[in-house]
């Protein structure tokens, strides 16, 4: 059974591009969400796998629908993607409970990496 | 508050960042041109308005754009909508690795709000430019990236 995965991203290029890397794999994209306001909205009833999670995006950002996932479960595993490839961000993705990060732009092999990893973890 | 980084420091951060990420995003080799782009231009710029208050844009000949959205898509075909899509995402994560450069050189963190695209050489109200470095591509398809400083009303 294909890994259901949650693309939270504003960019309908990135939407495109990860959906791209993921046809033909052991992943398929459950449901594509434009914002952080949507993710949290939907995670319960959409029960990814996993969650690819831009950070910059109008209204709620990655860092807070991060938060607010794990506040729903605690268990939720969230890859952030984003080109804000720095100690600051990184730090905080990760003690907000985010299990893995991925720098845009991304090749094919770093998202399916990514991927392996975190889910090898749970 | 602007960078502290001399003209020299941020230029130089910026332009390695442009061919960088102009190469990982597209393909696209750059060199470095005296002369800024001509024809048929569009611009894409981005508003940094935390940390430090500036903003970055690229103003680029149509092909240039193209190409990138071909690129980015993994089509040869890409319609108006898809090149202003790709040129936005582009420039957006332009600025997260110039964002990561200064936090680098500064330790001060910045963000950046949504990018904004149009027609011609445009720049965002309240900033004025201070330098641009202008380039050209394998294919004579030329960009221009353009730095900007917050001037308060």
């Amino acid at each position: 059974m294909k890994k259901k995965v949650m693309v939270v991203d504003d960019s309908r290029i990135l939407q495109m591009q990860i959906g791209k890397i993921l046809s033909g794999t052991d992943y398929e994209v459950a449901c594509y969400c434009q914002s952080g306001e949507e993710a949290v909205e939907k995670y319960g009833e959409v029960k990814p796998d996993v969650v690819t999670m831009d950070i910059i995006m109008p209204g709620m950002d990655g860092l807070e629908a991060t938060r607010k996932i794990l506040e729903k479960d605690s268990e939720a595993t969230i890859i952030m993607v984003s080109s804000l490839a720095y100690d600051d961000t990184l730090e905080e993705a990760k003690r907000i409970g985010a299990r893995g990060f991925i720098g845009k732009p991304f090749e094919r092999q770093q998202v399916l990496g990514a991927l392996e990893e975190v889910l090898a973890e749970t | 508050m602007d960078t502290g980084l001399s003209q020299e420091k941020l230029r130089e951060i910026l332009d390695r960042v442009m061919r960088n990420v102009t190469e990982k995003e597209s393909g696209i080799l750059l060199h470095q041109e005296k002369d800024p782009p001509r024809g048929d231009l569009y611009t894409v710029y981005i508003v940094f308005d935390k940390g430090f208050r500036h903003s970055v844009s690229m103003c680029a000949e149509e092909n240039m754009f193209k190409r990138i959205a071909r690129h980015m898509m993994q089509e040869e075909r890409v319609e108006p909508q898809d090149v202003e899509d790709c040129a936005k995402e582009y420039c957006n994560v332009l600025c997260g690795h110039i964002a990561a450069e200064l936090y680098r050189a500064t330790k001060v963190a910045s963000r950046f709000g949504l990018p904004v695209f149009g027609r011609g050489n445009c720049q965002p109200q309240n900033h004025r430019k201070q330098f641009e470095i202008s380039y050209s591509s394998d294919r004579n398809e030329w960009i221009q990236l353009i730095h900007h400083t917050y001037v308060p009303e």
